[in-house]
Order: structure tokens, then C-alpha cells, then sequence
């Protein structure tokens, strides 16, 4: 597992227009009510005429250190060669252990196939034909960005290297792989 | 759905319902029923004759647990598919390793079930069962010990299964498991003396049954301290974790707390205390202190699990 796939959300580019969030649906063909990412716009912060919002990217972390994977019963929810976070549909028998252990309370169950789902990296779809996650290659204002950190030379690298980022709520252990940029006016807050 | 990123009813965060305390419930049940059943017979002179008591453990033990785990597979998101967990198991899991301790534990309760209630079986119609029960006696110890063993190690796991996560501050304490470990004894010692006094017809007066209740006390203590140091734990930590300490003030799980917890769990049986003796003994009141005692543990388990699960980190 040399692969350190990583996702930045740079806060202050995005604009809350769900552009992803619709690309993820048709993409991964998310049924109907449930949701593997939303972008929720909290807010406004400050004082007028000074006000701003932000944009809090809500899908799976991505977690090197999982706790769905570590609850599993059946190691349905696993760490695949790629370090990416999925779902065996079916080995998965419903028990929401991991639904309820995720802290970021952003698994589900399918109302399709009854088993959990969540975020995958798009690994099943356009990773597998070595393209970008679609809410990446969607997004107008490029606030995403996706690769390899451990690749010196790759887009996310050097992100990580030249940006202040933050992740959503590391003293819980979990390692996440979604880094964020936080808005220049908004400071940091986990 | 009313705003632009979508519907927020996947980001509820109870996740396990009532259901799981139910099974949470029926396990400690279980659990502590057969604790106290074979712990008192070990204690106890007479090893030849079957107390009441024991043979009320020998009933409760097998029945709640099977009534817990339909409780538990009818839950899933697939029932139908519960055997993918009997066949995959992943070590690092608390649940995994629960499941591997019940599949050993409800069958040798059932067969330890038989072992004690072999006289009884005839008189139920169950005669056909009766050479199973001669043949099985004779591995009694060895199925006592195990039981007794995996009794203490399934009465806490209900308490580990839900404090492996590290999402909630109420659940992901170290005293949880010891909490629903006492708490599944006092269950289990109020249902043996209902099942002895109903189905048994033993005396209301008699030894066993007052040796049983004189451990109640020290068990309630037990209960009552750990649910101390529960609170203290979240109010020391500060920040999400003592935020949490709001459930004992605020919505529902406050009242099921105060008036189902306190007042109906440890109330009613330590008032009943102060009856006059002749009063406390009678059957009628011995049914009602067990009953009140079941019914707090019931609501323990309903309020560690909805407002453990209501307050994330
Ligand atoms: S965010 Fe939740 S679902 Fe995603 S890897 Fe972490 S624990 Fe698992
Ligand atoms: S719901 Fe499925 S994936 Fe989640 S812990 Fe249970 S079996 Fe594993
Ligand atoms: S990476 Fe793929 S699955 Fe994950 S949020 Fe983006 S589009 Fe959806």
C-alpha cells in the first residue's frame, strides 16, 4: 500500500453549489434520499457588512486509522490495496455497527441493495478507468483536488506543501485523507 | 428537504434503535440470571437437590438470549443474511468476538437448561428431551464452568459492543462494560425470583430466595457507583463529553433517567426496604420490588443507548 490517495477541499474557491454533489448521484447512481456527499453551507459568520460563509464538505473521510473497518463484524467494510475505504456489498449484513461507529456520521444504508455505502473515491467507476473522482472533474471554480500525496510531484502534494489545511476532528485518531483549506476569514476550526 | 444540499435524514445520529436495547437487555438478562443461578449453587451446601432458583435461571438463561438474538438478526438491514456473520469474522471486532462467544454460550445454555429442568421436562410434555438431559448430565461441570465463564464475558460484552466507539463520549467509557455487567445481575436476580415464585411456587420466605435478595443491595451499590463515575468521567473530560451530561437534564432520556433509572430501578426496591418485614415478604411484594428492578434496567439500557448516541463528539 503505497498509495496515499487524498482529497483537498480548498474552502475558500467553493461556493456551495452542489455541482458535486449531483455529479456523485448520476455518477455513482446513488438512489433517491440518501447521499455520499453534501456541501453544506453554514453560516453567515461575522459582522455586516463583513459577511461570509462557510463551506463544510461533508462526505467519507477516507480514515488511515477506520473506525467502520475496525467495527465490521464481517470485514464487509475494508481497506482495499489502493488504502481506499469500500464496501463488500455482500459481506455486509446490515448490522450498522459502522454507521453508527463512523464519527463523521456519513454512512448509509442503500435503500437498493441493503447495504452500507458511502464515499468511495469513485473507486468502482472512474477510478477503475483512471479518471478523477466526478465531483473533482465537476467542480467550476476547482476547488478540489484529488491524487496520490505520496507522489512528491502530484497536484495534492503540493497543495499540502504551500497551503494551510485542516482536517475534521483529528483528536479522535482517525487520520482523515480529506484535507481542507479554510476560508482566509474564517480561521481554523475542526 | 429544504435546502440546497439535500435531504439530513441519513445524518441522524441514533443509529441503533430501541430494538438493540431491548437485546441489550434480554443479553444482560440472560447473562446475569445465569450468573446468579450457578454462582448460587456453587455457594450453596445442597448440591443434589435443583433449587427454584437455579431452575428459573435454567429457563431465563436460554429464553432471553434467544429472544435477544431475533431481536438482533430481525434488525438487520438483512436478516436473511445473518449467516455471513456466523461464517466471516474480523478479530478486531467487538462484535465478531460476541458473536463467537454466543454461538458457544446459547447452546450450552440450552443444554445446561436440560441438565437442571430433567425432572421437570416429563411433567411439560417434553419427556422426548428427557434421554438428552441423562446423557448430558454427566458433563455437567465442565458445562457449568464454561457457562459461568462466558455468562461474565457476555453480560459485559453488551457494554463493549457499544463503547468501541469513538464517535459518542457517553458510550466510549471504560466503566460501561463493568455498568451493564452489574446491572445485567440485578435484572437477572429480579427475574429469577419472579420465575421461581410464579412458575416454581417456591416460598417467599424461603433461604435461597433471601440469600439471593441480600445480595441485591450490594449489587445496586455496585450499579449505582459505576453510573456515578460514568457522569464523572464525561464531566472531567469537559468539552463534547461533559455537553453530554445535558441528557440527564434535557428531552425524553432525562425523564426515562429520573423517573425509569432512579425512581422505578433503585427507588421502589430500596423503599421496599423499609416495609415492615412481614409486609416486604409476601409474594405480592416480592413480584412488585422484581418487576420495578426490571423495569429500571430495561430503561438504563434504553437511556445509555439513545442519549450515548444523541451526543457525538
Ligand atoms: S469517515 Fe466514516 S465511513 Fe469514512 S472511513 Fe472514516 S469512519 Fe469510515
Ligand atoms: S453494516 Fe455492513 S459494513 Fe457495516 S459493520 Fe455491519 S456488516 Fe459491516
Ligand atoms: S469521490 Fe466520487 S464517490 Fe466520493 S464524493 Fe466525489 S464523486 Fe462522490
Amino acid at each position: 500500500m503505497n498509495k496515499r490517495y487524498v482529497m483537498v477541499h480548498d474552502e475558500n474557491k467553493c461556493i456551495g453549489c452542489q455541482a458535486c454533489n449531483v455529479a456523485c448521484r448520476s455518477e455513482n447512481g446513488t438512489p433517491e434520499g440518501v447521499t455520499r456527499l453534501q456541501v453544506r453551507v453554514e453560516g453567515p459568520f461575522g459582522q455586516a457588512p463583513n459577511l461570509h460563509f462557510k463551506y463544510h464538505r461533508v462526505s467519507c473521510q477516507q480514515c488511515e486509522d477506520a473506525p467502520c473497518v475496525k467495527v465490521c463484524p464481517t470485514g464487509a467494510a475494508y481497506v482495499g490495496e489502493d488504502g481506499i475505504v469500500t464496501i463488500k456489498e455482500d459481506k455486509c449484513v446490515g448490522c450498522m455497527y459502522c454507521v453508527a461507529a463512523c464519527p463523521y456520521k456519513v454512512r448509509f444504508v442503500n435503500p437498493e441493495t441493503k447495504a452500507t455505502d458511502k464515499c468511495n473515491f469513485c473507486k468502482d467507476t472512474r477510478l477503475a478507468r483512471g479518471e478523477l473522482p466526478a465531483c473533482v472533474t465537476v467542480c467550476p471554480t476547482d476547488a478540489l483536488t484529488f491524487g496520490d500525496a505520496n507522489e512528491p510531484d502530484s497536484e495534492v502534494a503540493k497543495l499540502l506543501n504551500t497551503k494551510p489545511s485542516y482536517q475534521d476532528k483529528i483528536h479522535l485518531g482517525t487520520k482523515p485523507r480529506i484535507y481542507r483549506i479554510p476560508t482566509k476569514r474564517g480561521g481554523i476550526e475542526s | 428537504m429544504n435546502n440546497i444540499w439535500g435531504d439530513m435524514a441519513q445524518y441522524d445520529p441514533v443509529t441503533w434503535n430501541w430494538v438493540i436495547a431491548v437485546y441489550l437487555f434480554m443479553a444482560g438478562l440472560s447473562a446475569g440470571s445465569v450468573l446468579i443461578g450457578i454462582g448460587m449453587r456453587w455457594y450453596s451446601k445442597d448440591k443434589l437437590t435443583e433449587s427454584p432458583i437455579l431452575k428459573a435461571a435454567a429457563i431465563i438463561g436460554p429464553v432471553a438470549i434467544s429472544l435477544g438474538l431475533a431481536c438482533l438478526v430481525f434488525d438487520l438491514t438483512k436478516p436473511f443474511h445473518f449467516w455471513v456473520i456466523l461464517v466471516n469474522y474480523n478479530f478486531q471486532s467487538v462484535m465478531a468476538l460476541g458473536v463467537l462467544a454466543l454461538l458457544v454460550y446459547t447452546p450450552l445454555g440450552i443444554a445446561y437448561g436440560l441438565i437442571v429442568l430433567r425432572d421437570e421436562l416429563p411433567k411439560w410434555g417434553l419427556g422426548f428431551l428427557s434421554p438428552v438431559a441423562e446423557m448430558l448430565t454427566g458433563w455437567r461441570k465442565a458445562i457449568e464452568v464454561v457457562l459461568f465463564v462466558l455468562a461474565v464475558g457476555v453480560g459485559a460484552y453488551t457494554g463493549f459492543l457499544i463503547s468501541a466507539m469513538n464517535a459518542y463520549p457517553m458510550l466510549n467509557t471504560a466503566v460501561l462494560p463493568a455498568l451493564f455487567l452489574v446491572s445485567g445481575l440485578s435484572a437477572g436476580a429480579a427475574a429469577n425470583s419472579v420465575v421461581a415464585l410464579l412458575m416454581f411456587k417456591v416460598d417467599s420466605h424461603d433461604k435461597e430466595l433471601s440469600r439471593m435478595h441480600a445480595l441485591e443491595l450490594p449489587v445496586m451499590a455496585t450499579e449505582i457507583m459505576f453510573l456515578f463515575m460514568l457522569f464523572c468521567a464525561l464531566y472531567f473530560k469537559g468539552g463534547a463529553a461533559a455537553v453530554a451530561l445535558a441528557s440527564l437534564t434535557t428531552g425524553v432520556w432525562a425523564g426515562v433517567f429520573w423517573i425509569g433509572v432512579v425512581g422505578i430501578g433503585f427507588g421502589v426496591p430500596l423503599l421496599s426496604m423499609l416495609m415492615p418485614a412481614a409486609t416486604r415478604h409476601t409474594k405480592g411484594a416480592m413480584l412488585m420490588v422484581a418487576c420495578s428492578g426490571l423495569t429500571g434496567v430495561l430503561a438504563l439500557r434504553h437511556f445509555i443507548l439513545y442519549a450515548g448516541q444523541s451526543y457525538i463528539y
